[in-house]
């Protein structure tokens, strides 16, 4: 039975990989992705396994400047902890290749959560690009929003003012905490795409 | 004095082209200021004219490998950003972007520049400037300086420039001769093309037509000044008759189509970057 499921998940993993080019655009009302993939503290996430909770995929780069506004200004981490209160699941990925800037191991990747307080669910370890690939990640911060049903409902930015500037935080239009609030309340996410803003998600090649 | 940036003759161009290569080849790598460019606010004259048109430059400086951006940036960076801080009725215009370059980052692309670039800037001196007096210019820049990684830059530029009397009229300032005249050829040039675009399912295509159309669609590039319209991938550019046809794939973050989008087409040429810029209607309702 055991060995049954392990070779359906290899296989699906499989597939998974060889399909990932194929559904290289996400499309918001459409099923997001799948993936299976080993986060900071060795467990395997995948996004099936949260079905019934509302998922959210931030990309990073802990030396990218705009990950590091977010950060060093606490609006990632206050937007985590606000998630994670309501129930949400916010996986953090990083799909950095190995030798690129930001890259990080299990281990580095949980000494950087823990010495900027992050609060996500999960770090996911994603070096070979395969989850940043299906998602089609382009920048970090990168931000995606999943429905209880895992329907995509928003793809973009963090946020509405693309800067490396702290000041402009208060000013921005906050895309996923905006996306969460009406998503709770049941209502249609009224700003599901926005153009996202950051460094380029180091690829391998 | 009237200093049009973009109807400059072809003779006179080609010349310049020349002299801007000869020089070119002799100058030593670039200095920088340490973060990877380093910027610098300059004028093509010595003094300014009152009721006058003058060119400013920022003149940026890219270590090898570095790059700074277009006015859009592509799948990640910033634009570069000018904040004027100018005496009582002096303006400037918004940045005339050169012709940008496309820079392959891992399978995603970003549109600006390396090397030395001088994003040039109109300034219009209010007639009643008083000759004799000393224009104090101020400028905030800020950029995004990226390799693979990035680091944001910010500098406050300023430049004291004597106003010039009626009878003096301002001299060029020897030193950015070539820098202007550079940046002359570096921005896009006007053209009587007519286009069209339709979109065509996934894809959006831009249909050219007119006279001095490039002959070669080999080495032409293609660019939108505006964001979340078409995919940063590099375009399928085609001769079809007389026509030239651009084929984008629509963003993935395309909601609706504007009135009119700005097409900036390149072409290499052995005096540099090339290039003209469109303003394309969308004739048809995108769905």
């Amino acid at each position: 039975m055991e060995n049954a499921m392990t070779f359906r998940f290899v296989m699906f993993a499989a597939a998974l990989t060889i399909a990932a080019p194929v559904f290289a655009r996400p499309v918001i009302g459409k099923a997001a992705p799948d993936f299976s993939v080993t986060d900071a503290s060795g467990k395997t996430q995948s996004l099936s396994a949260y079905k019934g909770r509302t998922v959210v995929l931030e990309w990073n780069n802990p030396e990218c400047p705009f990950v590091r506004k977010h950060y060093g200004a606490r609006n990632m981490q206050a937007q985590q902890a606000e998630a994670a209160k309501e129930g949400i699941v916010w996986l953090t990925v990083n799909s950095g290749a190995p030798g690129k800037q930001g890259h990080l191991d299990a281990a580095a990747a949980s000494a950087y959560v823990a010495k900027v307080g992050g609060n996500e669910a999960a770090y996911l370890l994603d070096a070979d690009g395969t989850v940043g690939h299906a998602y089609d990640a382009k920048t970090t911060p990168h931000m995606f929003v999943i429905d209880k049903d895992g329907v995509l409902r928003y793809m973009g930015g963090i946020d509405s003012i693309a800067s490396t500037d702290v000041e402009d935080i208060p000013k921005a239009t906050q895309y996923v905490r905006q996306a969460l609030a009406e998503l709770a309340a049941g209502k249609p996410v009224s700003v599901p795409t926005s153009e996202p803003y950051g460094c380029s998600v180091k690829y391998g090649s | 004095m009237k200093s049009g940036f973009s109807n400059l003759r072809p003779a006179l161009a080609m010349a310049l082209a020349g002299l801007a290569i000869g020089a070119r080849a002799a100058a030593p790598p670039p200095a920088t200021d340490g973060e990877h460019v380093s910027a610098e606010l300059i004028s093509e004259h010595l003094a300014l004219a009152p009721g006058q048109s003058q060119q400013l430059g920022l003149r940026l400086r890219h270590e090898p490998h570095w790059h700074t951006y277009w006015i859009n940036p592509g799948d990640s960076g910033l634009p570069t950003t000018l904040t004027w801080t100018l005496p009582a009725g002096f303006k400037t215009a918004d940045v005339a972007w050169p012709l940008p370059k496309r820079f392959d980052v891992g399978g995603l692309y970003n549109f600006g520049y390396d090397d030395e670039t001088v994003l040039p800037i109109a300034l219009s001196v209010p007639a009643d400037a008083k000759p004799g007096s000393t224009a104090h210019l101020s400028v905030d820049a800020k950029w995004l300086v990226c390799r693979e990684e990035c680091i944001p830059g910010r500098k406050t530029l300023t430049l004291d420039l004597p106003v010039a009397t009626a009878t003096d009229a301002p001299k060029p300032d020897p030193r950015w001769t070539m820098q202007f005249s550079r940046a002359r050829l570096a921005v896009p040039q006007a053209n009587a093309w007519k286009s069209v675009t339709r979109t065509e399912g996934d894809r959006l295509v831009v249909t050219l037509r007119g006279p001095g159309l490039p002959d070669k669609a080999d080495g032409l590039d293609a660019f939108v000044e505006e964001r979340k319209l078409v995919d940063n991938k590099p375009p399928a550019i085609s001769r079809e008759g007389d026509a030239l046809v651009v084929a984008f794939a629509k963003s993935e973050y395309f909601t609706t189509a504007p009135e009119t989008f700005d097409l900036v087409l390149t072409q290499p040429s052995t005096a540099g970057l090339r290039g003209w810029r469109v303003r394309v209607p969308f004739a048809e309702a995108a769905p």
